[in-house]
């Protein structure tokens, strides 16, 4: 799978061999450093900012999850000498995520924002990514993805006039989609609840369905396909949670798959060609998916076939052009017909007149004869 | 000369319209004498806006169709095709309103509204005019006037063009423009697929008014009569 890309293959090795003990071992070990950082009044000696670490929000970040503790990212901390107000040396080493997201750093280095240090200007992980919180990106929708990451610093509304629909698309589309060309995408779907008009928790989903993470897919994937859910499948999951009282829509956005490649971010080659979404048969909507992350920050990824998304129940999503997905084909067939009916109409009329035209005339002659 | 007479006439017109063009029916001497009497029809305001509407159409009927079919025509970019679908549009809204306010404040408006007295003898006349009379010959049953410029037909198409199908047409292309800004009336409509449905059929719809329009317009005492008429205002009698 794409996400463990970036994780170094020694890295791997290293939590498979801790992944028994690690949680109590871990635990330990940060419930020490926390004994002091967990206080939110903790300053620095001189009073300059604050050296406070959110235990809620560490807890859930993807990295406790996964056993990753505070001497795995503070390496150079050596061993407490608790007898000092600040038991180990200060400043510490800065934190190299690239030393376990090797892919990552790699890639970034190729984008923009790496690039910029030649200009004295340094962007780290963290600017995008957090460093406590760090949570996986996977279910959540683009507007939360961006404002966690580029629209900190940018302000996109400023330029892109070229771009018709600029906020459609800031809204749908993930920068990255553009701005880091030539890497996979995919269309997520998420459940929204029609009557409490908000979006849904998968667990609500599910615990309405009365199954889990597992029992999901196949409890509607039943043809050929079990991998993948087909557009029928679809509305019988719609069908189903109505049943059960879940009046649900879906709305569709266009995301990067989590891949390193994402952090190559380019100005220059940015995707500009419309036609290359706003196409019959765009490949950027052949992927198309629902992601549930569970509580321990798992993902579950669902494919659905892109028909899914004609499906009345993604009433959102329309874009012109891509046939596929969202042409209404009776209604162009319809339209087509009636403008040539209307030609046809005309060019009946036309020859009715050409052929008319003798009797006319006779008509005429006789008048004049008539008035003469 | 002749002009200078018609405008006289035309002035003269006035109440008496009608009769005058009973009485120019009645004296006419076919040909020869049609082509030397000249009505003023179309005020000038409305020559503008009719024309600059024509152009305007056309290219928001070919923008629309590269829109429409993105991807598999390929007149302009769809990066193009929609800057001047958008430019074209609101160029066609603002004509309208123009449109609107001359003929409110002119009063011209009543020739949009159509004299419910007679009007099923009349539509009857017309539609055996276009199906039947006019292959035999027989004169078109509605007299141009300036007071009286369309016939039952024209005045119910372009009442229902111009105060119902074009206002749909401007309103869910404004919220087309920028989806995100007018998402609450779009919702309100019922998602944006519906505003777009609405949308394309119209386009469809107009695509195929303008090829009878067109085709209408060469009815005329000969092809080009009521073509010229909407440059020069001056309809043949
Ligand atoms: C006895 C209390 C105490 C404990 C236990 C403690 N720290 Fe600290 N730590 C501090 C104080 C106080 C500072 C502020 C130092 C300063 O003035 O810059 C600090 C600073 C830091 C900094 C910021 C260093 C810098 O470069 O600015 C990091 C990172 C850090 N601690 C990590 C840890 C980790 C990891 C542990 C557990 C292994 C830990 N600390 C345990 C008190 C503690
Ligand atoms: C995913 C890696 C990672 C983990 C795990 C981690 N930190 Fe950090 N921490 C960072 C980064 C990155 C910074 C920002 C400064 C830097 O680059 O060194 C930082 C900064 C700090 C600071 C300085 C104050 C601040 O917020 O900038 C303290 C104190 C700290 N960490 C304590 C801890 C403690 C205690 C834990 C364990 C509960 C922990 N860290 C776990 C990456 C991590
Ligand atoms: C000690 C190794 C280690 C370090 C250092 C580290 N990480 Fe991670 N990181 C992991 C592991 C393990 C995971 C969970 C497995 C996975 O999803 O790849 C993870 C997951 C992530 C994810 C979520 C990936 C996803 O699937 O969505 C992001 C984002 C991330 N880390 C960013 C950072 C950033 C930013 C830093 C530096 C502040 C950092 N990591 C430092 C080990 C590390
Ligand atoms: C921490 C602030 C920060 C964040 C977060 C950030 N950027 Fe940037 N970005 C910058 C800076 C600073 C530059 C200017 C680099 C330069 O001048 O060469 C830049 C440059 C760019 C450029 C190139 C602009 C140019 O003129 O060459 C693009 C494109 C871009 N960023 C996109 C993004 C996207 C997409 C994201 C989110 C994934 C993002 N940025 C997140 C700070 C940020
Ligand atoms: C539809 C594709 C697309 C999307 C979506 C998009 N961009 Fe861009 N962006 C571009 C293109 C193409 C350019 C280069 C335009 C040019 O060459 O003038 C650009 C230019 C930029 C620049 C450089 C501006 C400058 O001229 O210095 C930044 C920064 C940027 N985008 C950030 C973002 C951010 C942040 C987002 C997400 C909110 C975003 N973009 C979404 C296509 C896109
Ligand atoms: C300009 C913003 C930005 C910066 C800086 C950045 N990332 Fe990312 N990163 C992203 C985006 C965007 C994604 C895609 C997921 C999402 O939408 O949040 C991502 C995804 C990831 C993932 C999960 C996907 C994967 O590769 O497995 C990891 C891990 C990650 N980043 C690590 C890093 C590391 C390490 C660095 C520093 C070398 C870094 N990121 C710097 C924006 C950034």
């Amino acid at each position: 799978m794409n996400r463990k890309w970036g994780m170094s293959l020694a890295m791997l090795v290293l939590a498979a061999a801790m992944s028994g003990a690690a949680a109590s071992w871990a635990a330990v070990d940060n419930g020490v450093c926390l004994d002091c950082h967990g206080d939110s009044s903790l300053t620095r000696k001189d009073g300059e900012g604050s050296v406070f670490v959110d235990q809620k929000s560490f807890q859930y970040s993807v990295h406790n999850i996964n056993g990753i503790g505070c001497l795995d990212c503070h390496t150079d901390v050596g061993d407490l000498d608790v007898s000092q107000a600040v038991p180990h040396k200060t400043p510490l080493a800065a934190v190299n995520c690239g030393g376990c997201h090797e892919q990552a750093a790699s890639q970034y280095r190729l984008g923009v924002h790496q690039k910029a240090s030649h200009k004295g200007i340094i962007i780290q992980c963290q600017a995008c990514h957090g460093y406590h919180d760090v949570v996986s990106n996977e279910n959540k929708p683009v507007r939360e993805r961006e404002n966690r990451s580029c629209l900190k610093c940018h302000n996109p509304g400023k330029y892109h006039n070229w771009l018709p629909q600029k906020e459609t698309h800031f809204t749908y589309v993930q920068c990255t989609v553009c701005h880091a060309p030539n890497m996979p995408h995919v269309i997520h779907l998420r459940f929204y609840d029609l009557a409490k008009r908000q979006f849904l928790e998968p667990e609500r989903v599910l615990a309405a369905l009365g199954t889990d993470f597992d029992g999901f897919m196949p409890m509607f994937s039943r043809d050929a396909k079990p991998e993948e859910m087909s557009a029928d499948e679809f509305e019988n999951m719609v069908f189903a949670l109505n049943r059960r009282g879940l009046y649900v829509g879906f709305h569709a956005e266009l995301l990067s798959q989590n891949d390193p490649r994402v952090h190559q971010v380019t100005k220059v080659s940015a995707k500009r060609a419309c036609a290359d979404c706003h196409a019959a048969n765009a490949p950027f909507f052949d992927s198309v998916a629902m992601f549930f992350v569970d509580q321990n920050g798992g993902v579950h990824q669902y494919k659905l076939d892109r028909k899914v998304l004609e499906s009345y129940s993604v009433s959102n999503f329309y874009l012109p052009g891509s046939g596929a997905v969202s042409r209404l084909r009776p209604l162009d067939l319809g339209g087509i017909l009636l403008v040539l009916g209307a030609g046809v109409g005309v060019m009946l009329h036309l020859a009715g007149r050409a052929a008319t035209a003798p009797l006319r005339k006779r008509r005429h002659d006789r008048k004049e004869g008539e008035a003469d | 000369m002749e002009v200078m007479n018609a405008i006289v006439e035309a002035g003269l017109a006035g109440e008496e319209g009608a009769s005058v063009a009973g009485l120019t029916r009645k004296l006419r001497k076919p040909v020869v004498a049609a082509a030397n009497k000249m009505v003023y029809i179309h005020h000038a305001p409305i020559r503008v806006w009719h024309w600059v509407n024509a152009a305007a159409f056309v290219v928001l009927l070919l923008t629309g169709v590269q829109i429409r079919f993105a991807g598999r025509l390929n007149l302009f970019s769809l990066e193009e095709a929609i800057h001047l679908h958008n430019y074209v549009g609101f160029m066609v809204i603002s004509n309208y309103f123009l449109w609107l306010l001359y003929n409110l404040g002119s009063g011209q408006i009543r020739l949009y509204l159509p004299n419910p007295r007679g009007m099923a003898r009349k539509i009857k006349e017309q539609v055996v005019y276009y199906t039947y009379g006019i292959f035999r010959g027989d004169p078109n049953p509605h007299q141009v006037t300036p007071e009286d410029k369309f016939n039952v037909m024209q005045q119910q198409t372009y009442a229902i063009i111009m105060f119902a199908l074009i206002p749909l047409q401007m309103a869910t292309g404004l919220f087309l423009w920028e989806i995100k800004r007018f998402e609450n009336y779009i919702n309100f409509m019922g998602g944006v697929r519906i505003v777009n449905l609405l949308h394309v059929s119209l386009f469809f719809f107009f695509a195929a008014f303008l090829i009878g329009h067109i085709y209408l317009a060469t009815l005329g005492h000969t092809p080009l009569a009521h073509i010229k008429a909407m440059f020069t205002g001056y309809e043949e009698e």
